[in-house]
């Protein structure tokens, strides 16, 4: 990486604006590793443990692969997110056993996977509108890249929430537990996007600041659409419509319900 | 080989730093034996104020919690590493918290005759009348040794990330990264994992009958609440 990438804030009024944000800070050098060398040095990324590691070790490669033909990189990134999120849900699944095991591997699966599908069609028109140049299929890549990024970190995130899920009985701090990995790994994946359009020389920040709050309140939507991943319920999916915000107010303004529905 | 403590305790990061890149199987099984050393050391010496039975029981469970803690964390730590601008993969990550929690179990050993000192000279738990003082004594005489073992370590941990990723600031956002991470999962397999100290009301037990109810983030809030009712 090139420490000197404009997308590095070294003014206060830029990490003002960064801290703005709510994002993690920026991509930043890695001062030990051999200095990168020139695309054409590097083999293209295959494999799924050759890709996983460069999303976390040179994410530069994945953009610079997005961003040139057509490559399978973008198929292996869905893989790797699908993979993950089966394994973290099913994380989530174990806290109530029985039926979660294996729907809230597939609700957290469906709902990552769905949410940046929805997703996908207003970050290539937000992002073109702010004067990025990226093709749909470079959009699409980066999003995958995301999406595969957030799950890889969830997976990090696995064991500790694994410990939690089987000691607590309190659906709603299991919930919170849960939405505090998920912002953390999300901050990571659009940390990771903003990067990818910066070195595809698309300075798309406005679009994508206004993305990021949608993509946000699609995912949070997601988890009252889909409820419930913790705990149980008489349906599969709900029967109630809901804004995710009610969602939580009930169950804020009604503690009894938070303890009552693990199993 | 055993020289190496030292070179650790010392924080001798140009020796210490190229340790991480290769992994000398017994080096690293000696680190394993001084931080279960040390962490069992401390553990009995903190038991042995309840009874003989709880310092064995805590001997075994002291040094699960340091190990488990750095096992449960050592993919997420791996990931966070080169996300924060420390570009270490998962062996040198985990290498690296194992140096630090070898630090810390090495301090631990070292304090533990201290801690049974001053438990030997504290009145047992079973005195009624001076229970609660002698309960403040030992608690701050434990938090203080954790506190000194935990803040050496992690500045040694520091010093560490820093020449393996060559600036103050990426180091420093790993370091505290990792902290997070290993607080949040080791304060929950101490709380799975208690007692430690134990009660003179309660018996002593390797776990408590319901220990896998309730977390600890869960009951420092009902804590934190109570002080306010």
């Amino acid at each position: 990486m090139n420490p000197s990438d404009p997308s590095h804030a070294r003014t206060p009024e830029e990490r003002l604006l960064q801290a703005s944000q709510g994002l993690p800070p920026p991509i930043p050098p890695a001062h030990n590793s051999a200095p990168d060398p020139e695309p054409a040095d590097h083999p293209p990324v295959t494999g799924f443990f050759a890709t996983a590691e460069a999303l976390l070790r040179q994410p530069d490669r994945i953009v610079r692969q997005c961003g040139g033909g057509p490559t399978s990189l973008p198929a292996t990134l869905t893989l790797i997110a699908l993979g993950g999120a089966l394994v973290y849900g099913l994380v989530v699944g174990t806290f109530s056993g029985h039926d979660q095991l294996w729907a809230a591997p597939a609700k957290v699966a469906a709902g990552l996977l769905v949410s940046a599908l929805i997703c996908l069609p207003s970050l290539y028109i937000f992002s073109s509108l702010s004067g990025s140049r990226a093709r749909l299929g470079q959009v699409g890549g980066l999003l995958a890249g995301l999406v595969a990024l957030l799950t890889l970190l969830l997976l990090g995130f696995a064991p500790v929430a694994w410990v939690f899920s089987q000691s607590t009985e309190n659906v709603a701090a299991m919930g919170a537990l849960h939405l505090a990995f998920f912002a953390i790994a999300t901050g990571f994946g659009l940390r990771f996007l903003k990067h990818g359009f910066q070195s595809l020389g698309s300075d798309a920040n406005g679009g994508l600041r206004v993305w990021t709050v949608i993509y946000v309140l699609v995912m949070l939507q997601m988890t009252t659409a889909l409820r419930p991943f913790v705990g149980t319920a008489p349906t599969l999916l709900p029967t109630e419509k809901k804004f995710f915000l009610s969602h939580w107010g009930d169950h804020l303004n009604n503690p009894s319900r938070a303890t009552d529905s693990r199993r | 080989m055993r020289s190496e403590i030292a070179v650790l305790l010392r924080g001798e990061v140009e020796r210490i730093a190229p340790w991480t890149e290769t992994p000398d199987p017994r080096r690293v099984a000696l680190w394993l034996g001084v931080t279960v050393a040390g962490a069992a050391a401390f553990g009995a010496a903190m038991g042995w104020w309840r009874a003989p039975e709880q310092a064995l029981c805590n001997a075994i469970k002291f040094p699960l919690v340091i190990l488990l803690t750095s096992v449960g964390t050592a993919l997420l730590n791996a990931m966070l590493a080169p996300l924060l601008g420390v570009n270490i993969g998962l062996r040198q990550s985990l290498l690296a918290v194992l140096m630090s929690f070898t630090i810390a179990g090495a301090i631990l050993g070292g304090v533990a005759p201290l801690l049974a000192f001053t438990v030997w000279n504290t009145p047992p738990q079973a005195d009624a009348g001076s229970v609660h003082h002698s309960h403040a004594l030992v608690l701050v005489t434990i938090v203080a040794a954790i506190a000194f073992a935990g803040i050496a370590s992690n500045l040694r941990l520091f010093r560490l990330l820093r020449k393996l990723g060559g600036g103050n600031r990426q180091a420093l956002r790993v370091l505290l990264a990792w902290l997070a991470s290993n607080l949040l999962l080791g304060s929950q397999l101490s709380w799975i994992l208690r007692p430690f100290i134990g009660s003179p009301g309660m018996p002593v037990e390797f776990l408590r009958d319901q220990a896998f109810r309730g977390s600890f983030f869960e009951a420092f809030y009902y804590s934190l609440m109570r002080l306010f009712e």
